[in-house]
Order: C-alpha cells, then sequence, then structure tokens
C-alpha cells in the first residue's frame, strides 16, 4: 500500500484492522496491531513525506499472524536509542510512535540509515 | 472541513461525539471548532465520548488531552467518556498518559460528574 | 455448516480454481469422469457396501457407528458422496455441496487416518471394476482422472478437519481464560478480582483484558482486585497492577486494590513504586466496604 499522503493513514488503519479480524484476531489484538500500524504509517507520512505499508499474512501451525512491513526513504534515524527512548524533543513523537508500537507486537525490527531510508517490520501473533 | 463534527449543548455542557475513524484533519479542525464555541460561549463543561473509536493511537490521545488542557484553561472541564476495552488496554500498553484526563463511563455519568463539579462551584 | 467452511479456508472462486489447477483437473478429466458416471451408478450400492465392510470389521473405526439408524444415514450419505466423483464439475458449487455432505462424517468424528484409508479402498474397489468393464487404455485413463478427483476431495476433508480442530482449541483456550481470571459481581455495578498463584506478563494481560470487558460491559462503576492470594508481588506485580488501574481508570471506573499484607506494604514502598493513584485497603471487607460507598450504599451494623 502506497503512503502518500495523511488520508493513507487512515486507510493502512482500516485495511490492518479488516486483515486482523479476518484472520480471528481478538478486538484486543486487533487494536493494538491497528494502533501500531497507524503510529507507524503516520512515522512514514509525517518523517518521510512517503513511502510503502506492506500487510503480509502468517500461519504458524496453529496460530495466524500479520507482518507489517512499512518503508521509506526518508532521511532516516540518526540516533535510534535516544529516539526510541523519546529523548530529543524534535524526534519526540518519532520516538514516541516507536518506543509505543514496540510495546504492542510481539516481533519489531527496524533498519535505518541516515539519509538512506527507514524498514520497520512489525509481526503480530492472534492468540486463541 | 469545518463543522463536520457536530457539538451539542446540553445545560451548561458541550457534548461531542467522535466517530469511526478520525482523519488527522479532522481531529484538528475538531479541536479548533470547540475552543471557538467556547470562546464564543464559555460553558463549564465539555464532555467528549469516544465510543464509536476503535482505535486510539498517540496522535488522537495527544489532541484529546490537549483539547482537555486548553478547555481548562477557558474555564471548562473536559470528561472524556466510552473508551473501549481494547482501546484503554493499548493505551496503557503503549505507556501513553492521559494525565489528568478526567474519564467516565458513558455520557450519562459523565454528565452527572461535571454536574457535581457544577453545584459545588 | 458447510458454509462456515467455505469462509474459514478462503474457498472462494480463485481459491477453487487454484486447487483445480494444482491438482491437474483438466476438462478432459471432468469429461471423462462424467462418462463414468452410469458405470459409478451401477456400482455404487456395491461400493458402499465394501467400504463399510472395512469400516465396521475394523474395532476401532466400528465404535463411530453404534447403531443401525446412524449407519445407515451414513451410507446414503455416502453413496451420494461417491457419485459426486462424476458429477463432471470441480468448481465453487462442486466444493460447496462435498462440505456439506462431508459435514455429516465430521461431526461423527472420524480422524484422518480412517477417511483416507476408506478412499484408499474406494479406488482399489473402482480400479477392479473399470478394468473388467473397460479396455485396458479406457480404464487407465479413468483412473488417472478418478485419482485426481478424490485427491482433491481428500485435501477440502483434511482442511475441513483442521479448521474444525483449531475451533475447538481456541474454544477450549478461551475456557481457561475466563477460569482463570473468575470476575465475580458483588454488587450492581461493583466487580470484585480475587487473584490467586503467580502474575506473569502473559496473565497480567489476560487479567487486564478481562477485566475491561467485563467493567464495560456491566457499566460497573468499582473494581476491587484482591491480591492476598497472589504469592509474589515484586516491581513488575506492582506495575502490571498499576497499568490495569490506570486501563480501568480510562474506561471510567475506579479500582480498588485489597489484601496489602505488612509484607506487600514493605515492598512496594522500599521498591519506590508510585501507587498514589490507586485506592488500596488491607482487608477484603474494608474494599468492599469502600466500593459500596462509592456507588452510593453504606453498610451497617444491625443494632441490637
Amino acid at each position: 500500500m502506497k503512503i502518500g499522503g495523511e488520508d493513507d493513514v487512515v486507510l493502512v488503519r482500516r485495511m490492518v484492522r479488516e486483515v486482523a479480524q479476518a484472520r480471528g484476531f481478538d478486538p484486543f489484538a486487533t487494536a493494538a496491531v491497528t494502533t501500531a500500524a497507524s503510529e507507524l504509517a503516520r512515522n512514514v507520512w509525517v518523517h518521510a513525506r512517503g513511502g510503502s505499508a506492506v500487510i503480509e499474512e502468517l500461519a504458524d501451525g496453529n496460530r495466524m499472524g500479520l507482518r507489517l512491513r512499512f518503508e521509506d526513504q526518508g532521511p532516516g534515524i540518526a540516533n535510534l536509542d535516544r529516539a526510541r527512548a523519546g529523548g530529543n524533543s524534535t524526534v519526540h513523537s518519532l520516538g514516541l510512535g516507536l518506543a509505543g508500537s514496540r510495546r504492542l507486537v510481539e516481533s519489531f525490527d527496524i533498519q535505518t540509515k541516515v539519509g538512506g531510508g527507514t524498514t520497520v517490520t512489525v509481526t503480530k501473533w492472534a492468540r486463541f | 472541513m469545518r463543522g463536520s463534527i457536530p457539538i451539542l449543548k446540553v445545560a451548561s455542557t458541550l457534548l461531542v461525539t467522535l466517530q469511526t475513524d478520525l482523519h488527522d484533519a479532522m481531529a484538528e479542525a475538531f479541536q479548533q471548532d470547540l475552543l471557538s464555541a467556547i470562546e464564543r460561549e464559555p460553558v463549564s463543561g465539555l464532555l467528549i465520548d469516544i465510543s464509536g473509536l476503535y482505535m486510539v493511537d498517540s496522535y488522537v490521545a495527544r489532541i484529546l488531552t490537549e483539547t482537555g488542557k486548553m478547555a481548562r484553561l477557558m474555564g471548562t472541564e473536559t470528561v472524556i467518556v466510552g473508551m473501549r476495552p481494547e482501546v484503554a488496554a493499548t493505551l496503557v500498553r503503549m505507556g501513553y498518559s492521559f494525565g489528568a484526563v478526567r474519564t467516565a463511563l458513558n455520557v450519562d455519568e459523565g454528565l452527572a460528574l461535571l454536574g457535581v463539579r457544577v453545584s459545588q462551584g | 455448516m458447510a458454509v462456515d467452511y467455505m469462509e474459514k479456508l478462503k474457498l472462494d472462486e480463485r481459491e477453487v480454481a487454484s486447487r483445480r489447477a494444482f491438482f491437474e483437473i483438466t476438462d478432459e478429466d471432468l469429461r471423462r469422469l462424467a462418462s463414468l458416471r452410469p458405470l459409478a451408478e451401477r456400482n455404487s450400492e456395491l461400493f458402499v457396501e465394501r467400504l463399510y465392510e472395512l469400516i465396521m470389521g475394523h474395532q476401532e473405526s466400528r465404535s463411530f457407528f453404534p447403531d443401525e439408524a446412524t449407519l445407515n444415514r451414513v451410507k446414503r450419505l455416502q453413496r451420494q458422496y461417491f457419485l459426486g466423483l462424476f458429477d463432471g464439475r470441480c468448481d465453487r458449487a462442486y466444493v460447496e455441496e462435498r462440505l456439506r455432505v462431508g459435514a455429516t462424517h465430521e461431526r461423527v468424528g472420524l480422524a484422518p487416518k480412517f477417511y483416507i484409508g476408506a478412499y484408499g479402498r474406494y479406488l482399489r474397489l473402482l480400479f477392479d471394476q473399470m478394468f473388467q468393464e473397460l479396455s485396458p487404455a479406457e480404464a487407465q485413463a479413468a483412473f488417472r482422472s478418478v485419482s485426481k478427483m478424490v485427491m482433491f476431495d481428500m485435501a477440502l476433508a483434511i482442511d475441513t478437519y483442521i479448521a474444525a480442530n483449531l475451533d475447538t482449541v481456541a474454544r477450549h483456550q478461551a475456557a481457561i481464560r475466563e477460569l482463570s481470571t473468575p470476575v465475580i459481581r458483588v454488587y450492581s455495578r461493583v466487580l470484585l478480582l480475587p487473584l490467586v498463584g503467580t502474575v506473569d506478563s502473559h496473565r497480567a494481560h489476560q487479567i487486564m483484558e478481562t477485566l475491561l470487558s467485563r467493567v464495560v460491559e456491566e457499566q460497573a462503576r468499582v473494581v476491587i482486585v484482591d491480591i492476598a492470594g497472589v504469592a509474589v508481588v515484586d516491581t513488575k506485580v506492582a506495575d502490571h497492577l498499576l497499568k490495569t488501574t490506570e486501563a480501568v481508570r480510562l474506561v471510567g471506573a475506579a479500582t480498588t486494590v485489597t489484601g496489602i499484607s505488612a509484607q506487600v506494604a514493605r515492598t512496594i514502598v522500599q521498591l519506590g513504586v508510585d501507587i498514589s493513584s490507586m485506592h488500596t485497603r488491607a482487608r477484603l471487607g474494608d474494599g468492599i466496604e469502600l466500593a459500596l460507598a462509592m456507588v452510593g450504599k453504606v453498610v451497617a451494623d444491625k443494632a441490637g
């Protein structure tokens, strides 16, 4: 999914929610993954002025899951640890979004290079 | 975008209901409209019904808490009502603090909360 | 019931077409199968009898058909099922039919080893018969087509079986969750949650979710969480309590934590955990009194 504007953040949010519900996620897991998606999609728009989101359906034996990948070609995150802790005020909202989302999902991976873009991949599993 | 979220007046309280999907621009316009309304006609209470929101991320949460603070500066107490269980759980897990914003189960309770304050004032 | 599985297994037109392609079922196969229908009809009763000979002759599988009525009903359905192989179609409507007929077997609870074994017998019976009635070349071609169709059906049966199993697991898991978080309604709009045992983060999540759901469902104004039965109260547990209290507050209700022993009080203060936002009481009784007061009721001793 392309993230080229504010409206796309809402579209990503809606899509993730639909897929999560279809996958049998309970309301809590759905809210968690939808919120994380909203945070990360917003980061892509607000801090990198555009990028993409990929939603992948996973299955592992009994469990159903979702993997979301948010990619942008933005400025990258200079001080990842500070950003994650929400320390620097200019990246405060970014850090808040990242730190917050991280706690909502089972696995969280971030690859970033200054001037070279950022990719955040998160995975959420449904509990039965 | 202006006036897209209706603001109702009940006694000396403003009542606003937020529905399903909040675009960022809508959220900001909503905050503007609300503050203008209070400026035009000061009220003692503001009730924000979020029972229709299936998701509240840090941005929306910020708008809500900011609105509460701004309203208080103008003499209006804010109560947020109807937060869904999964929304509350998500906010708390994210570590987002709603600070001093007051909450109630539903509109009736919210009005009671505000009503009590008025009679004591 | 079949319709549920059409959705669960995502059996839309695209998926059915994809399966058909993977099982290499061509239009020629379908034509051939349709042309074999007379042969199938002639032999269907015999085949079904032979099939159930196998099933009833085997102790474990026999137990699934305890009475005559069940057995006869299943035999009738089985005949219908068998003839369905020679419908000459392989589309969504066909799949829906298969699932509908297959649902009965599923309800009977037959495990995969049995119906796969049964399919095996079908194929052998068919093979023998086709070689008797048709030329070797025709029989071979017929057998190839029938095999493809049987495999296609088997995949559907197994997928349905797995889906049904997952449903059971999900129900059991939900039941276990309910049991480990027993929320009690002690009074109108007052809930009590007695926590017993260890509270790890997994359980803490469950507790918060169950509690929040109940609070909103019943519009409870006060929640009493009694921790007298919690084995260890360390920073993590205190943190979970705080988070849960805050979440309950966001939803519009108040929390009172009771059952705080001297030891726990000492631990919490020494750990420096800030619990100023929580109402607390040492004893459950006091917590209940506080809760009732909060909803406007007063507990008084009877005079005399």
